[in-house]
């Protein structure tokens, strides 16, 4: 009896680690901002994603203090005055395909959907919905998205003095390529 | 009885990959450790007031200063305008070549000096490791006044003056940075047999943040040989930030910019009443860029 039960957990563990996951390490965020005055733009290679195929979630995670500016000043205000990274770490998303079937995870192709979720920038959680292209190569998923970020939902504060130079609405683009995940 | 523990430690075991933030902790396990990074902005500029601090501008970027200190801010206030009428200034470019290394020229009204200078970055603090920034200065000074002192010939040399400085600072709170810098200056000619060619100081400074982009600071500079008519300098400041600017504003009885003078030869005395309003602004510019992250293709 107690074999049984033991053989039981370790399979349902088993189980467990074997669903489907892809585990994205090739990422792309930028940040864009735009004005007459100024354009700003950060990028990073250093995101992560997971997707799990059995529950349908996504989710993202990126290390403030690892964007690139093209004015090191820039990116220190960034992180110092704007972001507060020492606090806020990192950013996160977590969502869903709002409709599943929007995928065909058998077929090689491109689709477009929505994916709903949790933001969490500067200790501030929204719920968002963004649009998204998933691309289908060999049963494995590539994503991309371009959406924009208003400072202000996330408390990200910009003074008077600055803001003919810094836009209220960031346009951010994220990329990523899954790989199936070995387990 | 072992085998109902064991099974029941399995399922302890295998329960967090059931939990709500599984992913998140995938994430987190994929992400590896993050790499203690340098502590960033111990102050705001590369200068408290005189006072060099820890930072360098970052590497492949330059940064101008211009400053000013007015004359004194007590004597005929009406008629000088609060000492705006008659300005010191000093004028200075640098440029890092590496995130660890600043080099410089500057200009300095008192004693007309030039200046050339480095700074070297040998330790950064880091959160949970490194508790200090340790940073070398030094400056080369040339005076270039006429010889006042009827002595018929001068050597080159005897114009020049050279400051040595250990830069020891710590950022203990987000807000709160403190620094001690024990200095030397050697002058190739003195002014009397008494005075020595070494002379030591420690200089000390810091800053308060009130907000993001403003901070209190202050620096004090004791000297160990105390000639009579000079004095320890002493500021009180105010940084204000404002994108590619840095706005310092300041009273000190120091009123010399180029370091033998400001370190050692402080006319002016806070007893006395003896302050000047002044200021130092910076800018910068990036030479040389960051590399950017690569746009991946993911179709």
């Amino acid at each position: 009896m107690k074999k049984i039960l033991l053989t039981t957990v370790l399979l349902v563990a088993a189980w467990g680690a074997s669903a489907q996951r892809f585990l994205a390490k090739e990422t792309y965020i930028r940040f864009f901002s735009s004005t007459p005055v100024e354009d700003i733009e950060a990028t990073t290679n250093t995101a992560v994603a997971v997707w799990d195929k059995a529950t349908g979630e996504v989710a993202f995670q990126v290390n403030i203090k690892s964007f690139t500016f093209e004015k090191a000043l820039m990116q220190e205000h960034f992180n110092e005055n704007y972001l507060h990274s020492d606090k806020y770490p990192k950013a996160t998303f977590k969502g869903k395909l709002t409709d599943a079937s929007a995928v065909n995870w058998e077929k090689d192709g491109t689709y477009t959907g929505q994916l709903k979720g949790n933001m969490n920038i500067h200790g501030v959680d929204k719920v968002i919905t963004v649009p998204v292209t998933v691309v289908i190569k060999d049963k494995t998923p590539s994503i991309s998205s371009k959406f924009k970020v208003k400072c202000v939902d996330y408390n990200i504060e910009i003074p008077t003095l600055v803001l003919a130079k810094i836009a209220e609405e960031i346009e951010v683009t994220v990329k990523a390529k899954f790989d199936l995940m070995k387990s | 009885m072992a085998n109902r523990f064991f099974a029941l430690l399995l399922v302890a075991l295998a329960a967090p990959a059931f939990a709500q933030d599984d992913l998140m902790n995938l994430l987190d396990a994929a992400q590896g450790p993050v790499k203690k990074s340098p502590v960033a902005a111990t102050f705001k500029g590369t200068r408290i007031v005189n006072l060099q601090t820890n930072e360098l501008p970052a590497s492949g970027v330059g940064q101008l200063i211009i400053s000013h200190r007015f004359g004194t801010i007590v004597e005929r206030p009406l008629y000088n305008f609060g000492g705006l009428d008659v300005a010191q200034m000093r004028l200075e470019y640098s440029y890092s070549p590496a995130h660890w290394l600043n080099l410089g020229l500057g200009r300095s009204s008192a004693n007309k000096t030039y200046d050339a200078f480095a700074k070297v970055r040998f330790l950064r603090q880091k959160e949970g490791g490194m508790p200090v920034s340790v940073v070398y200065y030094h400056s080369t000074n040339l005076n270039t006044t006429d010889y006042t002192d009827g002595v018929p010939e001068h050597y080159f040399s005897d114009r020049l003056a050279y400051a040595h400085q250990l830069i020891v600072a710590r950022k203990h709170s987000d807000a709160f940075s403190f620094e001690l810098a024990p200095t030397v200056v050697h002058y190739n000619l003195v002014a009397t047999p008494a005075d020595p060619n070494d002379q030591y100081g420690l200089g000390l400074g810091g800053r308060y943040k009130l907000t993001d982009r403003m901070a209190l600071t202050a620096e004090y500079f004791a000297r160990f040989h105390r000639p009579d008519g000079y004095f320890d300098p002493l500021s009180v400041g105010l940084d204000l930030e404002t994108g590619g600017h840095v706005f310092q504003f300041h009273i000190s009885n120091a009123r010399f910019m180029n370091d033998p003078s400001w370190m050692m030869q402080t006319p002016g005395s806070w007893g006395k009443g003896e302050l000047y309003f002044g200021f130092n602004l910076s800018r910068v510019f990036t030479h040389r860029a960051p590399k950017m992250a690569k746009e991946i293709d993911v179709l």
